[in-house]
């Protein structure tokens, strides 16, 4: 830690991190209701429970999205935050947003638009919160001593990701126009604007992590967001296939879209080619593997399983049914959870000044709940398949083909109780840090040198 | 090799061009969409019934157009499914229909806001879908029921529309048909015209307790059904 202010950061990591754990309870709760055990229906219905975990999940990446900025800007600017108290205001009015909108979704009140449930008049307080935090660090940025690659590239990322929010505030009569535009913000997000976020924390990371010269590496990040963009934008269209859109779309979104896993194949490759040229290992073991583990994890979720679905002709068969799911959990999972327990790894030891950089507790944490994670995947995919294929194919009854794969939902349960294992030992890890010290300021490099590491 | 200033510009035209080309097909698309969605038709019962639709959140548990959750119906072709009459019982009491199964909420739902829904529905199974959802390429049940062939004897009565809309969601006649009650064939062989007409005006009152829910039948409904049941033999 460079500057006092980057401490702001611990306390969006440590919100995020109850915010998870809020997000998985309500995840067992679904998976409870697919095995037919759905006794929680009188209190938090399908729907609810639906709606609070995909929000939380939205409000956690943002929230460690936002931790992530306030640790890196400064450093990157090379001065302190413009404003220690508009963080915590910031931090502050967001949970209270994030709380009212959860428990809004208990009484019915919210928007029903999937993924955009949030009840309008809290919109406006989301996007009053966003345009705070780009304030902050704008200005960060404005009066920084320098402007790096990787500092704009984040920064244009969270500022379109705030612009693209607006599109999801209209109101349409048709369902199909709706839909379309539905699209700009949830597509536009995941496939565009949030991978510029990934991909500059990433750079951040191998910078910082590997020691290789700040020029390649900023230079391989140009061209990685400049493939996201290139096929990212027109794949848009493989959510228009189906809903009343032109059939253009089919081949436009067939084609671009297909092109989507180039820039995760691009993460990939460019996360471990750049471990491979470190001259120096950094003593941050885990860190190191959940920056790989992201860049890698985000390939195999988002660029292979997006791609298994997204031609037309698949697409036809399994859009709307639990490959979608499948593919949601591991793409969601390894590109943006990951990335954001990448920085937080990074960030802590910094902060508190404690070295639990390659303990026994952070190491069973990241391989647990990656293995949790790929074999809930595995438990959607077998589940899925079987959907398509009786309630598709064969067109069965859809009642009677979920009576026919709830076996599946006991195989999710099971993963998601190792993939629970693994994030409650990255709890406990979090916990045993302790709180961020104001002592530790300037004292990072001396702490990575006492094992033996010098970096940028 | 690339330099970083090419990586910079490779980055910015590819980001503009694209959205450029983006907002064009968008354009295009808001001129065409109004005729392949019949947006004509789009009368204020659909607007409402669409309110309602999000206002209930109904896809957090539906999918509609293929998009929203997994745990329920996708309801794109419903009306064509259920048909009217249908879905008009099922919406005052989802869990009388489906007795047992996966739950549905219960909104107490009004005449009027019933006829909203139906209307929704009605546009939206209209829409232009470029071919979703798929065909099935092969129906199970009716490659059961040519397998079986014919020799069960049938009806003599032919099927009145109203079983189609109320009675194959729960019951199945030659394979085909839902299986909450149990399956029709020969039911003309067990029970009475007489036994039958009591039956379908109240299940209650013949069995208390049962699961057959009481369906809105009128008399000329109830016997041109118990005509045609009895006919089953
Ligand atoms: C919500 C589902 C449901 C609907 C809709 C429904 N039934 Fe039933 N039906 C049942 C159930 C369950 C039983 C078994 C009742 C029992 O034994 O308690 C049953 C039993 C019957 C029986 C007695 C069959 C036997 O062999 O015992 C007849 C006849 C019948 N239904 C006719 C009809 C007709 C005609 C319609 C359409 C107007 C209809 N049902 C609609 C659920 C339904
Ligand atoms: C908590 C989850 C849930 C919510 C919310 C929900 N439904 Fe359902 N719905 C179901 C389930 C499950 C079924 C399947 C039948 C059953 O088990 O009751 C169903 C069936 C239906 C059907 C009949 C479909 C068929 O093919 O048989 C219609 C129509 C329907 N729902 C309309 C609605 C509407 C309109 C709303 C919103 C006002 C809504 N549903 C909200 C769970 C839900
Ligand atoms: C990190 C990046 C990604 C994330 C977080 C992500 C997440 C998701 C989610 C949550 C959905 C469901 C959305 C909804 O129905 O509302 C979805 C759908 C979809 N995704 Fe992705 N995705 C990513 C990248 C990709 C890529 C690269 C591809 C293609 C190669 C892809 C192809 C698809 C397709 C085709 C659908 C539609 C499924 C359907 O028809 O039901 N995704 N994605
Ligand atoms: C660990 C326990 C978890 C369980 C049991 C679980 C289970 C579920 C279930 C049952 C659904 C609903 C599918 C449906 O509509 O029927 C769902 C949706 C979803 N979950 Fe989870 N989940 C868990 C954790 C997570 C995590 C950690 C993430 C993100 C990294 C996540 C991301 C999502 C997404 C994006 C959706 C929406 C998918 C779509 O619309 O296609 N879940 N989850
Ligand atoms: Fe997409």
């Amino acid at each position: 830690m460079k500057f006092k202010s980057q401490k702001v950061a611990y306390w969006f990591f440590a919100s995020a991190l109850v915010l998870l754990s809020l997000q998985i309870i309500y995840g067992f709760i679904m998976g409870f209701a697919h095995m037919g055990y759905d006794g929680w229906h009188a209190v938090t219905p399908f729907n609810t429970s639906r709606a609070v975990h995909t929000n939380l999940l939205v409000v956690w990446l943002l929230t460690g999205f936002f931790g992530a900025t306030y640790f890196i800007i400064p450093e990157e600017a090379d001065r302190e935050l413009f404003s220690v108290k508009l963080a915590y205001i910031q931090l502050v009015t967001l949970m209270i947003v994030g709380v009212t909108a959860v428990v809004g979704f208990h009484f019915n009140w919210w928007e029903g638009r999937k993924i955009l449930e949030i009840p309008r008049p809290l919109d406006f307080f989301v996007v009053a919160n966003v345009l705070l935090f780009i304030f902050n660090i704008g200005m960060t940025v404005l009066k920084g001593k320098r402007f790096t690659t990787t500092g704009i590239v984040l920064f244009m990322g969270l500022f379109s990701a705030a612009l693209l929010y607006l599109p999801g505030m209209i109101d349409f009569d048709n369902q199909t126009i709706d839909s379309y535009f539905r699209w700009w913000v949830v597509h536009l997000w995941v496939e565009g604007v949030w991978e510029l976020i990934m991909g500059a924390i990433l750079a951040y990371l191998l910078i910082k992590l590997t020691g290789v010269d700040r020029e390649v590496i900023e230079k391989w990040l140009y061209v990685i967001v400049g493939l996201t963009f290139l096929s990212g934008i027109l794949g848009t269209g493989h959510h228009y296939y189906y809903i009343g859109a032109p059939k253009y779309w089919l081949a436009i979104g067939g084609i671009f879209s297909a092109m989507e896993p180039l820039a995760f194949l691009a993460m990939a490759l460019f996360g471990l080619f750049m471990y491979r040229r470190s001259e120096r290992n950094h003593p941050n073991v885990i860190a190191m593997l959940w920056t790989i583990g992201s860049a890698v994890m985000s390939f195999v979720g988002a660029g292979f399983l997006g791609f298994a679905h997204t031609l037309p002709q698949v697409n036809l068969w399994t859009h709307g049914t639990l490959v979608t799911a499948m593919h949601g959990h591991l793409s969601f999972w390894g590109a943006y959870a990951m990335i954001v327990f990448a920085i937080m790894t990074y960030a802590m030891p910094l902060m508190t000044g404690r070295k639990l950089w390659n303990n026994r507790m952070g190491l069973y944490a990241f391989w647990l709940s990656n293995l949790g994670m790929v074999a809930m995947t595995g438990a959607f995919a077998v589940a899925g398949i079987a959907q398509v294929y009786l309630e598709r194919r064969l067109g069965l009854d859809f009642l009677a083909v979920q009576k026919e794969i709830e076996p599946h939902f006991l195989g999710l349960i099971l993963a998601a109780t190792l993939f629970s294992v693994g994030i409650t030992m990255y709890l406990i890890n979090f916990y045993n840090f302790g709180l961020p010290k104001d002592e530790m300021v300037g004292k990072g490099d001396k702490l990575e040198a006492a094992s033996g590491f010098s970096g940028e | 090799m690339l330099s970083k200033s090419q990586a910079r510009l490779f980055f910015l035209i590819g980001t503009v061009g694209f959205s450029l080309l983006f907002l064009f097909l968008t354009v295009d698309t808001m001129r065409q969409v109004p005729k392949q969605t019949n947006q004509d038709q789009i009368t204020e019962a659909v607007k409402r019934g669409k309110r309602i639709w999000e206002h209930n959140y109904c896809m957090g548990c539906h999918t509609i157009f293929g998009e929203g959750a997994y745990y329920a119906p996708e309801l794109t072709k419903v009306i064509d499914r259920r048909g009217e009459a249908w879905i008009r019982v099922f919406l005052k009491d989802p869990q009388a229909m489906y007795p047992g199964q996966r739950k549905m909420t219960n909104y107490d739902f009004s005449e009027g806001q019933i006829d909203d829904l139906i209307a929704y529905f009605d546009w939206i199974g209209k829409v232009d879908l470029n071919g979703f959802p798929p065909k099935p390429v092969k129906r199970l049940v009716q490659a059961a029921s040519s397998n079986s062939g014919s020799s069960f004897a049938t009806t003599t009565v032919d099927q009145p529309a109203i079983y189609g809309q109320l009675c194959t969601a729960c019951h199945s006649l030659q394979g085909s048909g839902g299986n909450v009650g149990p399956a029709l064939d020969g039911v003309g062989n067990r029970f009475d015209e007489e036994y039958l007409g009591k039956w379908l005006k109240d299940p209650q009152a013949v069995i208390a307790g049962t699961a057959m829910p009481k369906l809105p039948l009128s008399d000329s409904d109830i016997s041109a059904l118990t005509a045609f049941l009895s006919g089953l033999k």
